[in-house]
């Protein structure tokens, strides 16, 4: 105990002296308003000197510039943390934005290349990534190199109930216009429907980027919601039996279909919504590394270390983007209540297709429609959930990899979906 | 005024829901098409392919093969050496174990003290 009062007294004497000694010939740029003022006034003394110093740093911290916003965003943050550390929601996400909300919200004193909407502060080259759209590409091609097709492969007509779940995206859009956002606000807005980050993330940063904060946050926070959000709809919609339905398990895909699936699969839907290249064209080639068999390193880079590194950056540059200043506003209070709205909308319109599915087929070809459900693309959340409310009515039926099937599907649909929208007000702009 | 552009907006809004939605179920259907009715034909002739090719070579492979049992416990027998003598399955386990003389004087203090004293 003796010992560490002398080493800390000693350090603290020396950075008194050091102090007293360069106050002397600290350059004026260098110290804040009140400083400048007082030395403008009167030639203080040394004391007087440390003290206004004082007093300038004080004016500098976060505890004098704090506002009231400022405070509510970083016990925003504080929540999706605890979201994440109690109910284990989404943790890998949550964390990294929980933190980068408070990062982004610590008051201070602009001017100093600090804040990520200043120019060349090491937050916004970090942010740059969100704003160009890099990001997203990236996280697609490691889904890609990580998620497996076969179960989608093994029955191709799952893939409607992706594209079913996509209504949410397109009436959530005309719910924006009608709430006063433009067409490129409506569509970045709608998309949160989609279910998926990185395509909200990507089609906001290039139609609405002033909205692409709330925007991020929304989808991600939602996502991180499916298994809240999702289970009421889901029982809401079924009957008892319905749940109970078993599937056939899926056969068994060769290592052939595998491999064309994603050429196959990027060839049709690029040719068809070009906008959509950067998101499937990495989603598919990413599977294409991973299925080749001749490409394992560069799959399990992308699958691992890559994505988490793209993910850790996204995350907290997202994170930051909430500056108060900016973020707590009207728009962005809508934009959360129409996420909402959106992702309840795909839910609801995944189940209610896949029962329109079931009116067509027969036997052991019969669909859970518990499974539409899984066609928003939160990868595999939903189909997590699915799995669960499924278990919760018959134990024995696990509808885990037929739940798979529609949302990788929804994870194509909502990229092309994205992609079409954004052909299309680039129609309309010209207009 | 305001409320013109919020109609024109709105009808540009139907158009690309609508559109847009059609052509999203028309991407998925045409993959669906493609994998449900296209794709057992491309897997049909390869499989018949491969066929082929596994009953041309099959009976060359029987006509060619002239190694006798004899042959094959030699190659046997040396594989089971060379694995032998590779020492493969080694202790994986490492501790410390503790040596009964505990005192080892290499890093004593003590004669670095001694040694100290003696050289002044």
């Amino acid at each position: 105990m003796k010992r560490i009062f002398i080493i800390f007294g000693s350090i603290a004497t020396i950075l008194v002296a050091w102090a007293t000694a360069t106050a002397s010939v600290v350059s004026s740029h260098t110290i804040g308003s009140i400083t400048n003022q007082a030395a403008a006034t009167s030639s203080p003394g040394l004391s007087t000197m440390a003290i206004e110093g004082l007093s300038n740093f004080i004016s500098m911290t976060g505890f004098a510039n704090a506002t009231v916003p400022n405070l509510i965003m970083i016990g925003v943050g504080l929540f999706f943390i605890f979201l994440a550390i109690k109910y284990d929601y989404e943790p890998l996400l949550l964390i990294p934005i929980g933190a980068g909300v408070i990062i982004g919200n610590i008051p201070f004193v602009a001017g100093n290349q600090i804040g990520i909407y200043e120019e060349g502060s090491v937050l916004s080259y970090l942010y740059f990534g969100v704003q160009k759209g890099i990001y997203p590409p990236l996280i697609f091609l490691g889904i890609g190199a990580m998620t497996d097709f076969s179960s989608l492969i093994a029955n191709p007509k799952l893939m409607l109930l992706g594209a079913a779940a996509q209504v949410g995206v397109f009436l959530t859009f005309i719910g924006a216009i009608a709430l006063g956002f433009d067409l490129k606000e409506a569509a970045s807005i709608g998309i949160i429907g989609g279910a998926d980050g990185p395509t909200a993330i990507f089609l906001s940063s290039k139609e609405a980027p002033h909205l692409l904060g709330a925007i991020a946050i929304a989808a991600y926070s939602y996502m991180a919601l499916v298994p809240v959000i999702q289970p009421p709809i889901m029982r809401l919609m079924t009957t008892v039996e319905e749940r109970k339905i078993k599937m056939k398990p899926p056969r068994t895909v060769t290592k052939t279909e595998k491999i064309l699936f994603p050429i196959i699969g990027l060839i049709i839907t690029t040719f068809i919504s070009p906008s959509a290249l950067p998101l499937l064209g990495m989603l598919f080639f990413g599977n294409l590394l991973k299925e080749s068999g001749h490409t394992e390193r560069l799959a399990n880079t992308a699958r691992t270390s890559m994505i988490d590194i793209v993910t850790i950056l996204l995350g907290v540059t997202v994170g930051a983007s909430t500056q108060a200043s900016e973020f707590i506003t009207l728009n962005s209070m809508k934009i959360f209540a129409l996420g909402a709205v959106s992702f309840a909308i795909a839910t609801f319109s995944g189940l209610a297709f896949a029962k329109f599915m079931n009116l067509f087929l027969k036997g052991d070809e019969k669909l859970n429609p518990l499974i539409g459900a899984a066609g928003v693309s939160a990868v595999p959340d939903s189909a997590r959930v699915v799995q669960q409310e499924g278990l919760k009515s018959d134990a024995s039926n696990h509808l885990l990899m037929h739940a798979m099937a529609p949302n990788v599907s929804g994870v194509i649909g909502s990229a092309v979906a994205a992609g079409i929208l954004m052909s299309f007000l680039t129609y309309f702009s010209s207009l | 005024m305001e409320n013109q552009t919020l109609q024109v907006q709105l009808s540009e809004g139907l158009v690309v829901t609508i559109v847009g939605l059609l052509l999203v179920f028309l991407t998925l259907a045409i993959l669906f098409l493609f994998f449900n009715y296209a794709m057992p034909v491309i897997r049909k002739n390869i499989d018949a392919k491969k066929h082929q090719k596994a009953v041309e070579v099959a009976p060359v492979k029987q006509k060619e093969s002239d190694t006798t049992g004899e042959v094959n416990a030699v190659i046997a027998a040396a594989i089971h050496h060379y694995l032998e003598e590779a020492h493969d399955d080694e202790n994986t386990i490492l501790t410390i174990q503790k040596v009964k003389k505990a005192y080892s004087p290499w890093s004593s203090k003590i004669y670095t003290v001694h040694g100290g004293m003696l050289h002044r």
